[in-house]
């Protein structure tokens, strides 16, 4: 095998990794601020490539930029659903009867979405056609397809505004102080119960505008959300739970080491790489990539 | 300025608190003294909004604030520095000063609470851009108040603020303590293990067994109390 060969599979692996690395995130930030594993993450998804796809094939509006619009419409989804939802099982009580409930509640709601997918827009496969598709960019020896291209820096971008927002806004400090010492912060006056209900929407617009990215060169349908949740989990937990970098990069090496997976491995088994690359991280370094090991002072 | 009534808290069928009623008066230093376990952190979480009452009520100004979460109250000008430190860890030192002064009356006042707290504790100012959780147990306690007078608040709560720190670093922190005090009009509700440190300090005591008030007074009082001699200061 050339060299030429191998960089050629990093590159394609880090263009996909990039649009994993922005969905992860989103679960990495639901988790870090109200510790809730969020099952419907990849059906939110769904959602987001459904609704990119039905605003370019009714209003012709480009599928990178519907990946952005939908952002806002997305986040207030998610803060309803906080609202009507999670809140009832976040909060005061005893944490293993509210990890249980919300384990249902969030698995409930994925299959609920899953389903409800199913029947309103039926099973058939769909898919977005962009001239940019099937196009690709030549540096030198390299190819780099255009859709993938431009969906990994539209997830850079995203990225990159949450990581401001994150880091240089009293809200996006007030989310990672809730996220460290809930008390703590309540008693700075920071209300708790809207840091969750934040998290969870910025979290839910996410993993949407990636699906909306996702959609400009990967099938739509109802189902597609098993194929993705995993790796999310994959990536969170391999650049340790709650991290937002660490989710960032989780994600950017997932892709990256199923696409090398592909040099040994048939495509169907590109996961398999995932998971034996995960299995060593969590043997070597357990607490993922960007963890800290639990400190007591 | 603070009048609590007959406070009651439980956890789960512990009573931690039994009625207990207490009052502290604008500027004044207040300290709650007794054994581990007697139920003072659970009264001045009471105070905070860190825990619901079970009976009795907390009044702030002439407020009732008991159904108030603790975030209403910390808007109201009470800024409670928790037990255990309870710093940001993956904050840092300065972002961790800035949540200090989250509340509206604060944020805008920033650079001058900044201003108090490097005077306070210097080495704050060599390391605000370090994260929080590096730092050593007594620059957290530092940071954590340091956090409270951000909020410039008019009633400060500090628990146990010398809780697992070698007594240089309780010295320097009890003076600390006492400076906040001398630089502004700030009202301080104080929850110690240390009986004599903080006796010293304060204007008048309580002294808290098992969830109730066993003794109160002013400090002269309380320092010559034969119970507190004996129970306290080996007398």
């Amino acid at each position: 095998m050339a060299l030429g060969d191998l960089v050629q599979y990093v590159v394609t692996g880090l263009l996909v990794g990039g649009v994993y690395a922005l969905m992860s995130i989103g679960l990495a930030l639901i988790f870090g601020v109200m510790r809730v594993v969020n099952f419907a993450q990849g059906d939110f998804m769904m959602l987001g490539m459904y609704v990119t796809y039905f605003l370019t094939t009714a209003y012709g509006i480009d599928p990178l930029l519907g990946a952005v619009l939908i952002v806002p419409p997305f986040f207030l989804v998610g803060v309803a659903v906080h609202r009507v939802l999670l809140a009832r099982v976040t909060g005061g009580g005893d944490p293993q009867r509210l990890m249980d409930t919300q384990l249902i509640l969030t698995l409930g709601l994925s299959l609920i979405i899953t389903n409800g997918a199913t029947m309103l827009l039926t099973p058939m496969p769909r898919g977005i056609k962009t001239s940019y598709a099937t196009q690709a960019f030549v540096v030198g020896p390299i190819l780099m397809n255009e859709a993938r291209s431009y969906a990994f820096l539209m997830a850079l971008l995203l990225a990159g505004v949450v990581y401001v927002f994150l880091t240089r806004t009293d809200l996006g400090k007030a989310l990672r102080a809730a996220a460290d010492e809930p008390e703590a912060a309540g008693y700075q006056g920071i209300d708790v119960r809207a840091m969750h209900g934040l998290a969870f929407g910025v979290g839910i617009a996410l993993v949407a505008a990636a699906g909306g990215l996702l959609a400009t060169y990967h099938p739509i349908e109802p189902t597609v959300a098993v194929n993705f949740i995993v790796l999310m989990f994959v990536a969170v937990v391999l650049g340790g739970l709650g991290s937002i970098p660490g989710a960032f990069a989780g994600g950017l090496v997932i892709g990256v080491v199923q696409s090398l997976t592909l040099l040994v491995l048939p495509f169907q088994l590109q996961n398999v790489g995932v998971f034996i690359a995960f299995l060593l991280v969590l043997y070597l370094r357990p607490q993922g990539l960007f963890g800290q090991r639990l400190r007591t002072v | 300025m603070l009048k609590l009534s007959e406070v009651s808290v439980a956890y789960g069928g512990l009573q931690a608190v039994a009625s207990v009623s207490l009052d502290v008066a604008e500027g004044e230093f207040v300290t709650i003294v007794g054994p581990n376990g007697a139920g003072k952190t659970t009264l001045l979480k009471a105070v905070g909004g860190g825990v619901p009452l079970q009976a009795g009520r907390v009044e702030y100004r002439g407020r009732d604030i008991s159904g108030l979460p603790a975030h209403a109250r910390a808007r109201l000008g009470v800024a409670h520095v928790p037990e255990g430190r309870k710093v940001f860890p993956s904050l840092s030192v300065l972002e961790n000063l800035e949540m200090g002064s989250y509340r509206a009356e604060a944020r805008s006042r920033r650079g001058e609470g900044l201003d108090t707290v490097f005077g306070l504790f210097p080495v704050l100012r060599e390391r605000r851009q370090q994260l929080a959780g590096s730092l050593s147990g007594g620059e957290q306690q530092m940071l954590a108040i340091g956090r409270g007078i951000m909020a410039l608040p008019d009633l400060l709560l500090l628990d146990e603020p010398s809780q697992g720190l070698g007594p240089r670093i309780v010295e320097g922190i009890f003076e600390a303590i006492a400076a906040i005090r001398r630089s502004r009009p700030i009202t301080i509700l104080l929850v110690e293990q240390r009986v004599v440190e903080a006796l010293e300090l304060c204007d008048r005591g309580y002294v808290l067994e098992t969830g109730r008030v066993a003794l109160s007074g002013d400090r002269q009082t309380l320092l010559a109390d034969p119970r507190v001699q004996h129970a306290y200061l080996g007398a």
